[in-house]
């Protein structure tokens, strides 16, 4: 168990809801350090649920403001390529109010990991739409359903000419540990993509449980080993090289 | 050796000189040509030419926690742009120099006449308390020398330092000896980012844990920050005192103001503060020995307004909107003070 030289102890017991597929995400990301031998790992995140994780390391660590994690942890690498630096996120904050340094980072293809949490709502004010809450999905800010299209986040990060994009989740453990895994090891800017409704602001508001929760990505997801687009029901690694 | 340089120029061999590992910037006039001087020295300083103005600054919050001197440049439209980071420079704490070359706002304004409109919101400008070094030089030989110093003081307090310019100082060229210029460098004492298991947040803390709801936590950790700062500021006591013995007026202004009421010093005692926040303490004492007191100034009032607040006094305004100056429009602004 010598993933666990990677957690604060000042940390527990977690602050996260019971349920919360950040818990699982944050010890998968241990064990994938310690197997990688990654002590030199730097973490930085913005602000929300997922970006409070920033202090769940025992690593150095950045907690910034609200979308500017990624253009952070560039000015970090830039200082330092020896540092392997990492950026946990919420898509709220990474493809929300960051949007544009995502754009450019991948642009750029700034040599960072970026691990995007997808829980469909701004989970830590309560459960607003953000910019990937399914049409239909139900938020306090659109009660009766979610009218506008999601943003298509592996388009954006594909519309390079190098791209390293990954989508899982942490009900497929293994498979987000290898996602993680090439990520850590590409040479360049690699995103991936967690997907796992909020529980508590959003599947219960659309009486989802934790188990239905847990079952539908279950039942939904098909692992897809080709490395090409992935449709919208599959998790996998599509990259360039 | 003698060169003839620009204000902005200025900067770049100072922040050079200071030790400068990190810039990134987004074109802006007219502080553009500090990012084109340091495009030129890349042997020596890290450079990226960041997507916007917020994040120019966050690459510069990361650089300084790697271990780097960071300094960012911009004027009034991005200064606003990265206000927030200021505070999280504060909060962290790590050291962080921003140039604001001010020009006329509000918002686009007039493009790009110089200004000093940015006054208050080089001291305030982000949300919550916090207090920062702000300096603001007069000449070229100045922009050199105190982007040295302003490096110096966010290496020593662990915080943003804002070095103020205007559109007229930073394009101003002159001759000047920058070997004649005597400077000491200051270095950190924290180890950068790498093994060392810290966390480094914005959130108030209790022992390594984030904890947001304790008072009592929040007030010890503000007084100290707030010790900290003001400590440092004491040892960069920078200000321009022009004694006229026959003046029972005192006039004050800075920046590229202060040069053109010069000529005023044979009638008027002049005052020009070089660290403008937190406000130099021995105005208290200089300031009892007139009955007027005119704050000179290319905005609103807005030192006046701060200075009214610590001499807890009546203080006159001469304002010069609208990116024009002229000697002739303050003396007649000044004999309508005198008139009433």
């Amino acid at each position: 168990m010598s993933f666990q030289r990677f957690i604060r102890n000042e940390v527990l017991p977690l602050g996260w809801c019971p349920g919360c597929g950040l818990h699982s995400l944050f010890f998968a990301t241990c064990e994938v350090l310690d197997e990688l031998g990654q002590n030199n790992t730097v973490v930085v995140s913005g602000i929300g649920c997922t970006a409070r994780g920033a202090g769940f390391f025992n690593l150095d660590s950045v907690h910034g403001i609200h979308g500017r994690a990624i253009p952070l942890a560039v000015g970090v690498k830039a200082v330092n390529p020896e540092l392997n630096v990492l950026v946990f996120s919420g898509e709220g904050d990474l493809t929300g109010i960051g949007g544009n340094h995502l754009l450019h980072a991948a642009r750029r293809d700034d040599n960072v990991v970026v691990v995007c949490n997808n829980n469909e709502v701004f989970a830590m004010t309560g459960g607003q739409t953000s910019p990937t809450t399914r049409i239909g999905g139900k938020t306090l800010t659109a009660p009766s359903g979610n009218v506008m299209q999601p943003i298509n986040i592996q388009g954006i990060i594909t519309s390079n000419k190098r791209f390293f994009y990954a989508r899982s989740s942490p009900v497929f453990k293994d498979h987000l540990k290898e996602c993680l895994k090439q990520a850590f090891e590409y040479d360049g800017f690699a995103f991936i993509e967690i997907v796992f409704p909020c529980i508590e602001n959003y599947s219960k508001k659309m009486d989802q449980s934790l188990a239905c929760v847990m079952k539908d990505l279950k039942g939904k997801y098909k692992i897809c080993n080709e490395n090409r687009m992935l449709n919208d029901d599959e998790i996998g690694i599509f990259r360039s090289e | 050796m003698k060169k003839l340089l620009s204000g902005n120029e200025a900067i770049v061999e100072g922040a050079l000189v200071a030790g400068l590992g990190f810039f990134s910037a987004y074109p802006i006039t007219p502080a553009s040509d500090i990012m084109q001087g340091i495009v030129k020295k890349q042997e020596k300083v890290r450079f990226i030419q960041a997507e916007d103005e917020i994040a120019a600054v966050n690459m510069c919050v990361g650089a300084s926690l790697a271990g780097a001197k960071v300094m960012t440049a911009t004027s009034g439209p991005g200064f606003s742009l990265k206000q927030e980071t200021i505070g999280l420079a504060f909060k962290l704490p790590t050291p962080l120099v921003i140039v604001n070359s001010q020009r006329v706002g509000p918002s686009t304004g007039m493009p790009t006449l110089g200004s000093q409109g940015d006054i208050l919101q080089s001291k305030s400008g982000s949300h919550g308390d916090y207090v920062n070094i702000v300096l603001y030089p007069n000449s070229v030989e100045e922009c050199f020398r105190y982007t040295i110093e302003a490096l110096n003081a966010a290496e020593e307090s662990l915080s943003p330092v804002i070095l103020l310019s205007d559109g007229m100082l930073s394009h101003t060229y002159e001759t000047v000896d920058l070997d004649s210029v005597k400077y000491s460098i200051k270095n950190r004492m924290r180890k950068p980012l790498g093994e060392e298991k810290r966390h480094f947040t914005g959130l108030l803390s209790k022992n390594d844990r984030p904890q947001t709801k304790d008072s009592q936590v929040y007030r010890d950790w503000y007084n100290e920050r707030k010790k900290e700062v003001l400590d440092v500021a004491n040892r960069y006591n920078f200000y321009e005192y022009m004694e006229n013995k026959k003046a029972d007026t005192l006039l004050i202004a800075f920046g590229y103001t202060s040069r053109v009421i010069l000529p005023l010093k044979n009638k008027y005692s002049i005052f020009r503060p070089i660290r403008m926040f937190p406000v130099i303490k021995e105005l208290k004492e200089i300031a009892k020995k007139y009955s007027k007191i005119i704050v000179v100034e290319m905005n609103d009032g807005q030192y006046r307004h701060e200075l009214e607040a610590f001499l807890k006094r009546d203080i006159y305004s001469v304002t010069q909107l609208g990116g024009k100056i002229s000697l002739k429009e303050i003396e007649d602004e000044l004999s309508k003070i005198y008139s009433e």
